[in-house]
């Protein structure tokens, strides 16, 4: 361990006063602890403590002087921000000098003529260790980037307000910034750093305007108990414009999530919901703010339920695939192709829970694994009972989530669970979503090659639904695109999404990749779709998702309807 | 003679200086200048003004230098100077009187200074 001597700091005291002799008594009382400098006059005071404002213990100020006099001396100091921490004792004979410079922001008095050294070392080691520790306590209570306060004391204040000033009424407001380590990774931690600096100094001047207190915790997180506001949007929108005065070519995305005040509501749970708010609208970039609400509250409590009930879930096979089929079009008439496998949750208690309520959950928290990994072997384990019984093998495409990418056994464990069942690799088609392209792309780049080399087919998921699956289609060997429904529920009667298709479709054909169009429920979507080119479709037209032995059935039908 | 003897013969207080100066070479170094500042001459030459802001600044450093350097009777009497002349203080001394108290200055600084410069030449 370091001794803490050796931690601390030389400490530099100025001696000011135009007389020698007072200059030099000073000097030979302290200059066994303290390396010290001098100055004659007022001055000559100021251009030392500006040269020497970060290594300044103390200044020792004699009042009157010529050229410039104590009183000015103490003025300028306190004057300057930067000169405002380093503390000054006045070396005077006179009682009401002393009083009127202790008002003026002196720290102490030494009086004239110097008469007990003792007495002299003693009141200036006293001075700088307040002055120190005022410093350090100053350096922990503010995060140095921003000026708020640190996490610490933020919440220590937070307490205080709370609970002595219970009729303020605080809300508590959490603010993120999307991907802040992209931003970061890809522009530089300078220029990061200069994004929480300016939502630093919005947040500041919003709290000139209005009671409350606010902190930068850390990375991208930014808190706010401040009085009731009438429009959170625009005080996201402030802060957002400011950020986007920053640069012209990067894109930085706040998010906020708010818990309004509540009587005797703790602190601490106000922001555990307004975080818990931020986080419901990670990467919603239409609508980066969230009120926490009586039915957030429930939401919170279901998922905190889902998240502890999922692996009993799996044991207990209260999860179930089902089977959505995929039509081949381009024959008539149209043939089952293959099929989509989809989960399902009958949960004991709260009877059949939609995938869109448990599904991202899981893909937030990294959870959807437990799932997939049930999926493949579901899957696996059907296609060969298929073939088995009806001697038919029908491929089927499963989710390859983004947290199975970051899985370094992820390969191995598809290959083994393909063979195990005795099937070929392209019996089971891996659909990659656009959250698993994100972020890491190389990781994903990396793992899809390795499955293709395999033999896997890729099909990209949702193609359309995010801003970046054009990036995705140009860096990413995939087999098959499968097209976001949103593309094609309008197709009848909106010329502008029909041409948008036909446009997919082209490029999907440049690129020799095949088309699958989800969400087809009508027979005219299919005509157009299927005039347009489209090799494969999917959705409540032919059947919605099915239980194992109804997608049985529907095999036999199709088998019959083949065999004439 | 050493400089103990000096302070004898002036009436200063050596252990006063020493006090405040901690070393002899110090109180040496400043007995030496007392009379090349002119911190003394100051007060006698803006007592023959009688002008009142040059006394009361005069007085002041002269009862701090006097002080700092043992010579408590310089010091005292120039102390009652910077009362009497000190912005805002009544005056309590006639002119004649701060004469009379200038004068006695005058002897004990001539007499210190006698000593200083016999000091000076051993």
């Amino acid at each position: 361990m370091i001794q803490s001597k050796l931690i601390k700091r030389p400490k530099l005291v100025l001696v000011v006063d135009d007389q020698e002799i007072n200059r030099d008594a000073l000097e030979v009382t302290l200059e066994e602890d303290y390396e010290i400098i001098q100055a004659s006059n007022g001055l000559e005071a100021m251009e030392q403590i500006e040269k020497n404002a970060d290594r300044l213990s103390v200044v020792l100020l004699d009042l009157m002087m010529p050229v410039m006099d104590g009183f000015e001396v103490l003025n300028r100091v306190n004057a300057e921000e930067h000169l405002r921490h380093i503390p000054v004792i006045v070396l005077t004979a006179e009682k009401n000098a002393e009083l009127r410079a202790l008002e003026m922001g002196a720290a102490d008095f030494i009086t004239k003529p110097f008469d007990v050294p003792e007495v002299i070392i003693a009141r200036v080691a006293r001075i700088i260790e307040l002055s120190e520790g005022r410093q350090l306590i100053s350096a922990a209570e503010h995060d140095r980037m921003t000026g708020l306060y640190s996490r610490n004391f933020f919440f220590e204040y937070a307490h205080r307000l709370f609970h002595y000033s219970p009729e303020l009424h605080m809300d508590a407001i959490v603010m993120n910034i999307e991907q802040f380590h992209t931003i970061n990774a890809v522009n530089g931690r300078d220029f990061g750093d200069e994004v929480i600096r300016t939502i630093g100094g919005e947040i500041r001047g919003f709290l000139l305007e209005t009671e409350g207190i606010a902190s930068h915790f850390e990375g991208d997180r930014f808190a706010m108990y401040c009085a009731p506001q009438t429009d959170y949007q625009a005080l996201l929108d402030r802060i957002q414009s400011k950020v986007n005065g920053l640069s012209q070519n990067v894109s930085v995305h706040l998010r906020m999530g708010v818990k309004p005040w509540q009587d005797g509501v703790e602190p601490e749970f106000m922001f555990d919901c307004a975080r818990a708010a931020c986080n419901m609208v990670r990467g919603d970039y239409q609508n980066p703010l969230m009120i926490y609400d009586e039915d957030m509250r429930k939401r919170e409590l279901l998922n905190q339920r889902l998240l502890n009930d999922l692996r009993s879930a799996v044991e207990n096979r209260q999860l179930t695939v089902f089977y959505q089929p995929k039509y081949d079009i381009q024959c008539d008439p149209p043939r089952l192709g293959s099929a989509e496998a989809l989960i399902r949750w009958n949960h004991p208690e709260l009877g059949m829970i939609s995938p869109g309520d448990f599904v991202p959950l899981f893909e937030r928290n990294g959870q959807i694994s437990i799932v997939d990994t049930f999926v493949w072997h579901e899957t696996a384990a059907q296609i060969r009972r298929w073939e088995e019984k009806l001697g038919r093998r029908i491929p089927v495409s499963v989710n390859l989530s983004r947290a199975d990418v970051f899985d370094p056994t992820l390969v191995d464990r598809l290959e083994r669970i393909v063979r195990d069942n005795g099937l070929s690799f392209s019996d089971m088609k891996l659909e990659v979503t656009e959250s698993a392209y994100t972020d890491k792309a190389n990781d994903l780049l990396e793992v899809v090659h390795d499955l293709r080399q395999l033999g896997f087919e890729i099909e990209m998921d949702d193609f359309g639904s995010g801003y970046s699956s054009l990036n995705m289609l140009s860096a990413m060997p995939i087999d098959v695109l499968k097209m976001d429904m949103k593309f094609v529920r309008n197709i009848e009667n909106n010329e502008k999404d029909l041409r948008l298709v036909k446009l997919i479709l082209d490029i999907a054909r440049n690129l020799k990749l095949r088309v699958v169009a989800e969400g087809v429920e009508t027979e005219g979507q299919l005509k157009l779709l299927r005039d347009a080119g489209c090799d494969l479709v999917q959705g409540y037209y032919f059947s919605r998702p099915l239980p194992p032995e109804a997608f049985e059935a529907l095999i036999e039908r199709e088998m019959t309807i083949e065999r004439g | 003679m050493t400089i103990r003897e000096l302070y004898q013969e002036i009436g200063g207080d050596y252990d006063q200086a020493l006090r405040v100066l901690r070393v002899e070479k110090l109180i040496d170094k400043h007995i030496r200048r007392l009379t090349q500042s002119g911190v003394v001459d100051r007060l006698l030459a803006a007592g023959e003004s009688m002008d009142a802001v040059r006394l009361f600044e005069a007085a002041h450093a002269a009862k701090g230098v006097c002080g700092n350097l043992g010579l408590s009777h310089l010091s005292e009497m120039a102390s009652e100077l910077a009362e009497e002349y000190r912005p805002g203080n009544p005056r309590r001394m006639t002119d004649e009187q701060v004469r009379r108290k200038l004068d006695e200055i005058a002897e004990a600084y001539r007499r210190a200074e006698a000593g200083i410069r016999r000091y000076e030449a051993l």
